[in-house]
């Protein structure tokens, strides 16, 4: 829980002196956006990245729900590798390449696959959605760097996210399809 | 092989294979759900609100020192139980809302048990709401400041087992209620013999044959991944709450009766909300009311939200059920003897329902054929987390000693489990065998490979020297036809079309994720394909607000799918007539020759003549035609369809691991209404299913009544690398009154997978195991008791 673990460190930061280096400004891209955070933005070394793209930012396609990274609905990539954003401080983003949900291209073929997965046999990609993003995001980083993944691929690699309206074997079928996607757009650019 | 769904009867819209509705918005992150509407950026001024939890299981607070917790940085106010406007609040009870109805105060289902008291002195369970909230400028400072309040506990003793409860002497939970934790009856419920049909020892001496069996259901909880949260904003002249509540009337009637607001006051607004399953399954919680009384103190709208942790305040009502059934040779029930004990944890809630009032309902939809039937219960207090419904309420729970008795009984008479339950189960409207059940079955049986892969208990091939698989079954009848929905009371759907023939749909229904939005844009198209209107022609928004001045559809009983279908149907027919009304003088004849069809109005004597529909609207005066339908329910009685789930599992003999292999889901629908949603939901219903059956489960610390799992890590969810493949059956053979004649089938997709699973264990190894979770643990320790191991059994076998 990121309040408790961010209680728990401001407790730590009141007891130890006041620290003498010069107070650091966070800066990171977000969806190529240059974003930068100093002393006056509030930002505190205990801050999850979740919770500073959604609360400071509001960037809020990405989901804070277990809070301690069991189910994937905050996934971002960093630098192209699915993050757990609540897992990851805001300060460790510092230099990197944040993308989020929003920052992927209207058309993108994995939201598209998720969005239009309905052939008979396996249901819809998606229920309530509250999973969706993280499962996109993840998706996405899979198929970056492993274009033609079988369905043990995909399930190894998406065991990390919990959807519980379990729409798993929609997913499964809605990454197969992006991938399809992303192959014929790479022929018929 | 998929064998899609081929509908009865041919439609335009309902029934297809379709994207959701909501699919681009949800897929691209652009959905919002309250914690993203609620945001300090949209609120300025937003406070945060946190609220004591107990960390006894049984204690009382004899006095707060609040000091140093007012005096923390970012502190704004904190109330408490002392506080007049806490003191004063009426007492209730988290079953209030549902008689899937908005309902009064006065009026809430279970009245007997008002054990409520919000922010009271007295914690029942760890992690009961208790004393204090605090609110504050950030979350942070609230939280700090709750662990700054110095509070004097008197510790009482505690009570986690139901039949430690019972006993004389056992510490009491409300003993204003109940002086011997057992709750007193109900006038829902009534007694503690709650069906008593025939005489159950005149069945039992009428039977060749009597079995008894005893299934152990666990406290599962329903792990919705949107937390609860809201913000309240109690302005002078209105008080608005924002919220992932899936009942805004209910939300809305809750915060009125209890704050003594009249209902023009009190707005409630929810948008899209990330999952139900039946958590809370109320608008009475409490932590509207503090966030309320602390907006209005302070002046500014407050937010409070649950964490993951927090958010374990819900479980499935857990049950330990035996029973005794009696039968013929033949494979004829004679009699039919239940008895159960619900650990209702620390609040009543919906036990009663869970206990007494689906099985009642079971006795009319499935048992009305076998004579004699006893069923009584005993619900009981203790202190563990609060028990209520999760997707259904009291079936699962049901179904888990049923599907036994049907499955031992069989055994026992050397007959198919299938043949069994063809032979006995049916309702009362209907001779047997039921032509639903018969066909759910056979459907499943084949899917399965039930003929070709049941073998005698435990006698399968061994697969690598530890491995044996086997299958099961178990089936429901289903609910919420539309007769079981009289209750909600009136259905409201409002359709206004614009001048260019578009439309402007209001269904109010909290989208909670299992596609009754996409039911209800199908449902509108279809109802108005005399117009040509397509799915891009409706607007439908996913916020539901009672300023909107309509009822919402309650998210329960998975119903929605066809409830404001239904009144869509008949919506149409009044438009129709206004239309005909408008377009009868250009054609030049009268109304009664007038048709439409397609978006043309022609005269029925002289097809020839016609006119687009949308040119005359947009010749006239351009006033939108707006058509408000109101329909209760029908309550022609016309029985229920039945479910069914199969089940092929692998145990490994040697670590006890039972991996599901795959599970055929079977449900009649009546109509199916959207199948790409109904096929979503079978499946999706499984990741409960087998989550409870097989790695689900509240875990606590017997000395001091602790949970100890309340968190994702040690509460395990299945995901994608756990789940089996799945085969979506949807059939269409019985069918309920109205245009549609569904049924709800979101709840029951979960009902039968328990003993689905458990049946197949024990086919696959021979000895049963009838508590869930089936552990591991569990499953060693009956291969333990059944003795000998593999390889003594199969040496016997061999000799």
């Amino acid at each position: 829980m990121a309040e408790r673990a961010a209680a728990i460190v401001s407790t730590i930061d009141r007891s130890v002196p006041e620290c003498e280096a010069p107070p650091r400004i966070v800066k990171f891209r977000v969806n190529g956006r240059e974003v930068a955070f100093g002393p006056e933005s509030g930002l505190t070394p205990a801050m999850t990245l979740a919770y500073v793209l959604r609360e400071k930012l509001g960037l809020t396609g990405l989901k804070v729900s277990c809070d301690e990274g069991a189910c994937g609905a905050c996934t971002v990539l960093r630098d192209g590798k699915a993050v757990l954003s609540c897992m990851t401080l805001a300060v460790e983003a510092d230099g990197h390449d944040i993308l989020t949900i929003e920052g992927l291209a209207p058309d993108d073929p994995v939201v598209e696959a998720f969005a239009e997965q309905s052939e008979p046999g396996h249901g819809t990609a998606l229920q309530c959605g509250y999973c969706t993003p993280g499962f996109v995001m993840t998706a996405r980083a899979l198929l970056d760097k492993n274009p033609h993944p079988d369905i043990s691929e995909i399930k190894e690699a998406l065991s990390g996210n919990i959807c519980r309206c379990g729409s798993y074997q929609a997913i499964v079928q809605a990454v197969l399809h992006a991938a399809e996607k992303i192959e014929k757009r790479r022929r018929t650019p | 092989m998929i064998v899609p769904f081929t509908p009865r009867t041919e439609r335009r819209f309902i029934g297809k294979y379709r994207p959701k509705v909501d699919g681009r918005e949800k897929a691209s992150g652009r959905a919002v759900y309250a914690d993203d509407l609620t945001l300090k950026s949209e609120f300025p001024g937003l406070l945060y609100a946190k609220v004591l939890r107990s960390p006894y299981a049984h204690a009382r607070i004899r006095s707060l020192d609040l000091a140093a917790a007012r005096a923390h940085p970012g502190v704004v106010d904190i109330l408490t139980y002392a506080d007049p406007d806490v003191a004063t609040l009426k007492r209730t009870n988290a079953g209030w809302t549902d008689g899937v109805d908005t309902v009064s105060y006065r009026k809430m289902m279970w009245g007997t048990f008002r054990d409520r008291i919000v922010l009271g002195d007295t914690a029942n369970w760890v992690g009961d709401e208790v004393g204090a909230a605090v609110v504050a400028e950030t979350e942070l400072a609230a939280e700090e400041a709750l662990r700054l309040i110095v509070i004097d506990w008197e510790i009482l003793p505690f009570v986690l087992d139901p039949f430690d409860a019972m006993k004389p002497g056992a510490p009491l939970v409300h003993p204003d209620i109940t002086q011997d934790n057992i709750f007193p009856p109900d006038p829902f419920g009534g007694e503690e013999i709650f069906v008593d049909k025939g005489d159950v020892e005149t069945g039992f001496a009428d039977a060749d044959v009597t079995i008894e069996c005893r299934s152990v259901y666990h406290n599962a909880t329903q792990a919705s991944l949107d937390n609860w949260c809201c913000v309240v904003d109690w302005k002078e002249e209105e008080l608005t709450v924002w919220s992932n509540s899936y009942a805004v009337d209910q939300t809305r009637m809750h915060v009125s009766q209890m704050l003594g607001l009249p209902l023009h006051r009190v707005r409630a607004i929810s948008p899209y909300v990330g999952g139900q399953f039946g958590r809370g399954d109320t608008g009475d919680q409490p932590f509207f009311l503090f966030t309320a009384l602390l907006s209005r103190r302070t002046g500014r709208p407050v937010k409070f939200r649950h964490t993951r942790r927090e958010s374990f305040h819900d479980s499935r009502q857990p049950a330990i059920y035996t029973a005794k059934v009696g039968a013929k040779r033949d494979g004829t029930i004679t009699a039919m003897h239940f008895k159960s004990v619900g650990n209702a944890g620390a609040y009543a809630d919906h036990t009663m329902f869970a206990l007494k009032y689906a099985p009642k309902e079971i006795t009319e939809v499935a048992l009305a054929h076998v004579p004699h039937v006893r069923f009584e219960t005993k619900g009981v207090y203790t202190n563990k987390l609060p028990a209520c419904m999760m997707r259904g309420v009291g079936n699962s729970q049901f179904n888990i000693i049923f599907g036994q008795i049907v499955d031992v009984l069989a055994e026992r008479l050397g007959i198919d489990p299938v043949d069994l339950a063809v032979r006995n189960f049916g309702h009362e409207w209907e001779s047997l065998p039921d032509p639903s059940l018969s066909r759910v079955l056979s459907e499943g049986a084949a899917r399965i490979g039930w003929k070709e892969k049941r073998h005698a208990p435990g006698k399968g091939a061994l697969i690598q020297g530890r491995v044996r698989r086997g299958v099961g079954f178990s089936f429901h009848p289903a609910w919420h036809a539309e007769w079981q929905e009289t209750r909600r009371g009136k259905v409201q759907v409002s359709m206004t079309l614009n001048p260019d023939c578009t439309v402007l749909l209001a269904a109010p229904s909290v989208e909670t994720g299992n596609g009754s939005n996409t039911c209800n844009v199908l449902g509108c198209a279809e109802a108005l394909g005399f117009l040509g209107v397509g799915l891009d022609d409706i607007r439908w928004g996913p916020t539901v607000d009672t300023a909107v001045g309509l009822k919402d559809c309650v998210q329960t009983d998975s119903a929605v799918s066809y409830l404001q279908s239904e009144v869509m149907a008949l919506a149409a027919v009044d438009l129709k007539r206004q239309l005909i009304e408008i377009v009868a003088p250009s054609l030049g004849v009268g109304e009664a020759d007038v048709e439409i069809a397609s978006g043309e109005a022609f005269a029925k004597s002289s097809p020839d003549r016609r006119v687009a529909v949308r040119d005359i609207l947009l010749q006239g005066d351009l006033a939108p035609i707006t058509v408000v339908k109101s329909r209760s329910p029908l309550s022609t009685k016309t029985g229920v369809p039945f479910i069914a789930n199969f089940a092929e599992v692998e145990v490994d003999e040697d670590t006890g691991k039972v991996d599901v292999l795959k599970l055929v889901v079977v449900n009649d629908c009546g109509t199916v209404m959207y199948a790409s949603g109904a096929e979503a939901q079978q499946i999706g219903g499984q990741v409960i299913g087998v989550g409870e059956t097989l790695s689900e489960e509240i875990i606590y610390d017997p000395r001091t009544g602790v949970p100890l799992n309340f968190n994702w890590i040690d509460y395990r969810i299945p995901t994608m690398a756990d789940m089996p493949d799945i085969e979506p059956v949807l059939l269409e053979v019985w069918k309920g009154a109205g245009e549609y004649g569904a049924c709800g089938i979101g709840e029951g997709t979960v009902t039968c997978t328990p003993r689905a699973i458990l049946n197949a264990v024990y086919n696959a190894i021979g000895v049963r195991v009838d508590e869930i979770p089936a552990t591991p643990e569990k499953v060693l320790a009956a291969l333990a008791e059944r003795g000998g191991g593999t390889s003594k059994a199969e040496s016997e076998a061999a000799s």
